[in-house]
Order: structure tokens, then C-alpha cells, then sequence
């Protein structure tokens, strides 16, 4: 498994390829490859939408991708 | 005597004309989707505790193998010491927390025998199926004079006289709307075996999408007979690979997953052969055979939401506090003497064992796969926890970790399989038990104790167990 660490100033539900799963600042577990990653409403952030391919992390080390207040 | 000839005509004729009428005999037809959510009261997220009053803190699978009434019998009898099973501190059974049962061929008939009607499954279950001789029934359906009409046909064969007698005398012409209608889990995955991918199919409302095809009113029976149409005895069924309705899009996740070839073909080749189906020009039916083809043990299905499925949500999103999964894998043993002649076997002896020897070589590799990934779960849990005490001891700061989602999960995998047996005159009798649908009844009853037996005393049930104490 891989791990990904989603930040945003506030605790928000995660949308991980299209499916709610699991909240901003907490590392989650995923499977290796491509994922698109986006916050749940209200669209008050940016950018609208991450797209990058998630591997060779451990939970120690997540990817960590942001998300700002807009 | 012209009068004789003109009978003798008529008669032909009518002959003719019955051929004719019988040789228009088909199998049941799936139907198509007439709107894009017409499938999910049959999909996961429909049985969801927040819908029916339960919870998901102990999250709790079974997965039954195929075998025949050696599969089916073996799986009642861990079905019934689950049932038996109270868990301290409340008032509920092992049983009730059962979120989710992956079936294959035999083991679907008592999986989804109990998820069609429940605990009737501990009254009826044995007479109604166990004790039963199905394949002398089967063999006197094919001998039916009328059957052969129909057999005739090029649409209708003998495993959808099998379907027939399942949907008649065992599941009462349940449908998976009947399953959606219970508004109770378990969950029922009956998997079967694409033939033209070799790949799992299961019968759920995402995998009909992918078909255009209603699942609600898709016969249950059908599903078991697909999920158990053992290679050369039975005919594949067949399904129609209807147009997708107005508004059908891919998923985001397919079309991730398609653009993993080089990072991560697991997940590549389930999105390829979901999406394959979008192909109706090219792939317009597909013929399905045991489940056991693909995966024997119905575990795949358990590996696939754990890793990018309902299961998967639910522990990102820390629903899970405890999780077993009970794999209950009849594997059997057959007695052969391929190896004490020196003249190679013949050629049906080899069509047979090349064709049902892949069910049972990837079965432990299969087990050791999902324990594998629940090590890797707890492993790093307890790097992060490592990792956070060694910041406490040596950074003043206060620093905290970001936490793993869902937390300090406990995972358990309780794999039952007749090699856990200590009496090794048990082992041996039921390791050569056959793969057929007629068992002694005696033969039936010890398959259930051992069942029983090996389930209470797993040291992994053990270990679930001491965790509510």
C-alpha cells in the first residue's frame, strides 16, 4: 500500500478518485498508481482538483499534496 | 390406407412441428438497465449499518469455497459455530456482525442460502440441499424425454435445467431484489469465471453495470449455477451485454486505474476487464463458468475492496476498529493413481485435471496475499508509532505525526481447511472426499463437525476473541 497525506487548513472530507475517503491531515492508505484527489464541498479551495501518480511512499514518509483556502 | 398415410404425415408433422417449437427453448434472459441507479440497492454501499441500525466497528467477512456438498456442508458447519459464537459484553452472535459473504461454486449454495433466508438456514438447509442426491436429480432432468426437446436448442442446455432445479426446489425463486429487499446484511458476492477473460466475475450491482444489465431481477439461483458449473459436467451460463443507458460514464477510478500499465497491473487489468465490457459491438454475451476457475476460495473478492473498495473506504474513513476475515477452504485430496502407472493418462483424465487443477493452485497464494497486506497494516501502524515515541523522547517541540487513518485497526485472517485437523484419520477421510453434489449423510455430518471444530479452536478466532475480554 501506499500513503498520502492530504493538507488543508480546516478538517475536510477527502475524495479520492471520485469516492469520499477519509479527511484532510491524516495519512491515508492507497494503492499504488494514478489517483486524482479533491476536497469535498463547499468549493471555497485550490486547486480544484490533484492529479499525480501515488508510489514509493511509506507511512513515514506520505506524499503530501495541499489544498488552499481560496 | 391412404387415409393410414395421411395420419402417418400428420403425425411427422406434429413431431416436426414440436422439435420446431421446443428447439425455440432459451435460457433466461438477464434484462437491461432502463436507468444508470437502477443496481444499486444491490451494491455495498446500499447495506450500509447508518440504513440498517448496525455497526461496523467489528467488521467481520466469510468466504466459502468451492467443493461441491463438501464445500457446501464444510461452510454450514463454520456458519453455525459463528452463530454460536456470543461475543462478550453483548447480547449479539459472531453471526449477526456478518458484513459480507464471498461465495464460490458449492459454498455459494450455503452462502447464499443464508443470505436469502436467514437463520431458516439451521432448520431447513441439511433437507433441502445437503442431504440431497442433486446429481442424480440433475441426470434424471437430462433423461426427461421433454428435457431433451429442449435440450435440442442451441440456447438452452444442461446447466440451465440445473438453474431450474435450484430456482424450484432451493432458493424459491429468489432473486437479488429479494436480497435487496431484506435490508440486512450479510452482503452476498457469488463469484463466477468470465470464460473469455478467465477472470472473476461476481454478481453485484457494480459488476451488472459495467453490463448494462439489471442485477435486481436476476435470479439467484442462476448466479449460484454460474458460480458452480464445474468444467466438462456442466454448460457455462450465459449473459447479454446490453447497451449502457442515457447518462452511463466511466468511473474516475477505472479511469485512473487505466493508466496504471506500467505502475500497477493488478489494478489495471480489473479496471481492463470491467471496462472491456463498454465494447458491445465486440464482446455482445459472455458465458460464465465456476467461480472456482478464477479464485477457488472467494477471497479475491475480499483482496479487491480491500484494496480499492467499499472496504477500503470504510478503514480510511476509521468505521473499522476490529477486522476477520474467516476463509473456510474445503481443498480436498483426491485419491488418484495418475502416479503409479507408467503409461501416461488418458486424454479425458488429462482435459479433467488440467482444467480443475489451476482451482486449488492459487488458493494459498491467495490466503497469504490477504495476510500479507493486513502484516503490512499493523507493521505500519507500528513504525508510526515507533517513529512518534522516538520524537517524544528526543524533540522538545511536542511534535505530532500526522495519524493513519482509521488507526490502530486489528486485522485477523482465520484460513480453515481440513489441514488444520490434529486427527490425521479426519484429515485423511475428509481430504478424499469428492468434488460432486451427492454426499452420505453421515459423510455430510462430519464434514459439519469439522467444520465446527476447526473454527472454535483457530488460534486467530482465539486471539478475535480475547480482544473483547
Amino acid at each position: 500500500m501506499e500513503y498520502l497525506l492530504v493538507k488543508f487548513q480546516e478538517s475536510r472530507g477527502v475524495i479520492v478518485d471520485g469516492i469520499s475517503e477519509g479527511m484532510t491531515n491524516q495519512v491515508l492508505e492507497l494503492e499504488t498508481g494514478f489517483h486524482t484527489v479533491t476536497l469535498e464541498a463547499p468549493p471555497d479551495f485550490t486547486p480544484e482538483l490533484h492529479e499525480f501518480i501515488l508510489r514509493k511512499t511509506s507511512v513515514i514518509s506520505p506524499r503530501v499534496i495541499s489544498f488552499e483556502k481560496a | 390406407m391412404k387415409k393410414h398415410r395421411l395420419n402417418k404425415y400428420l403425425f411427422l408433422t406434429l413431431i416436426a412441428a414440436l422439435f420446431f417449437l421446443c428447439s425455440c427453448a432459451h435460457y433466461q434472459k438477464n434484462l437491461p438497465l432502463t436507468d444508470i441507479h437502477q443496481n444499486k440497492p444491490y451494491t455495498f454501499d446500499a447495506f450500509n449499518p447508518e440504513h440498517l441500525g448496525d455497526a461496523d466497528e467489528t467488521f467481520v467477512i466469510l468466504t466459502f469455497s468451492g467443493g461441491g456438498t463438501r464445500a457446501a456442508a464444510f461452510s454450514y458447519g463454520v456458519l453455525e459455530e459463528v452463530k454460536n459464537t456470543r461475543l462478550p459484553g453483548s447480547n449479539k452472535t459472531l453471526l449477526d456482525e456478518a458484513d459480507i459473504i464471498s461465495t464460490v461454486s458449492g459454498g455459494s449454495f450455503t452462502g447464499a442460502y443464508y443470505a436469502l433466508f436467514g437463520p431458516r438456514i439451521f432448520d431447513d438447509f441439511k433437507e433441502k440441499f445437503l442431504y440431497r442426491n442433486i446429481q442424480k436429480e440433475l441426470a434424471l432432468a437430462l433423461l426427461n424425454p421433454a428435457n431433451w426437446l429442449r435440450l435440442s436448442s442451441p440456447y438452452f442446455s444442461r446447466i440451465d435445467l440445473a438453474a431450474e432445479l435450484y430456482d424450484r426446489t432451493i432458493f424459491e425463486a429468489g432473486t437479488f431484489k429479494s436480497l435487496a429487499d431484506r435490508k440486512k446484511r450479510p452482503f452476498l458476492i457469488i463469484n463466477a469465471t468470465s470464460l473469455y477473460q478467465g477472470s472473476r466475475f461476481e454478481f453485484t450491482g457494480s459488476q451488472f453495470n459495467y453490463i448494462g444489465s439489471d442485477i435486481l431481477s436476476y435470479p439467484i439461483a442462476r448466479a449460484v449455477a454460474a458460480s458452480s458449473a464445474f468444467p466438462f459436467l456442466l454448460s457455462p451460463i450465459s449473459l447479454v451485454n446490453y447497451p449502457y443507458p442515457d447518462g452511463y460514464k466511466m468511473t474516475d477510478a477505472d479511469k485512473m486505474a487505466l493508466k496504471d500499465y506500467w505502475s500497477n497491473k493488478s489494478r489495471y487489468y480489473n479496471a481492463l476487464n470491467n471496462t472491456m465490457y463498454a465494447d458491445k459491438k465486440g464482446h455482445p454475451y459472455l458465458h460464465l463458468m465456476d467461480g472456482g476457475l478464477a479464485d477457488n476460495i472467494g477471497l479475491r473478492a475480499v483482496n479487491d475492496l480491500y484494496l480499492r473498495g467499499s472496504l477500503r473506504k470504510k478503514i480510511n474513513s476509521g468505521e473499522i476498529k476490529r477486522l476477520l476475515v474467516v476463509v473456510v477452504n474445503a481443498k480436498n485430496e483426491p485419491q488418484e493413481t495418475l502416479d503409479k502407472n507408467e503409461s501416461p493418462p488418458g486424454l479425458a483424465t488429462v482435459a479433467l485435471k488440467t482444467s480443475t487443477v489451476s482451482m486449488d493452485n492459487y488458493s494459498f497464494e491467495t490466503v497469504e496475499s490477504i495476510k500479507k497486506l493486513f502484516a503490512d497494516r499493523i507493521e505500519a501502524q507500528m513504525n508510526l508509532d515507533g517513529c512518534q515515541q522516538k520524537l517524544d523522547e528526543h524533540c522538545k517541540d511536542g511534535y505530532k505525526l500526522p495519524a493513519l487513518a482509521g488507526g490502530k485497526m486489528k486485522l485477523y485472517v482465520v484460513d480453515i481447511s481440513f489441514d488444520n485437523l490434529s486427527d490425521n484419520d479426519e484429515k485423511n477421510f475428509l481430504k478424499h472426499l469428492p468434488t460432486t453434489f451427492h454426499l452420505e449423510k453421515n459423510e455430510v455430518e462430519r464434514l459439519i463437525s469439522a467444520g465446527r471444530l476447526l473454527f472454535k479452536d483457530h488460534p486467530e478466532f482465539k486471539a478475535f476473541m480475547d480482544e473483547f475480554k
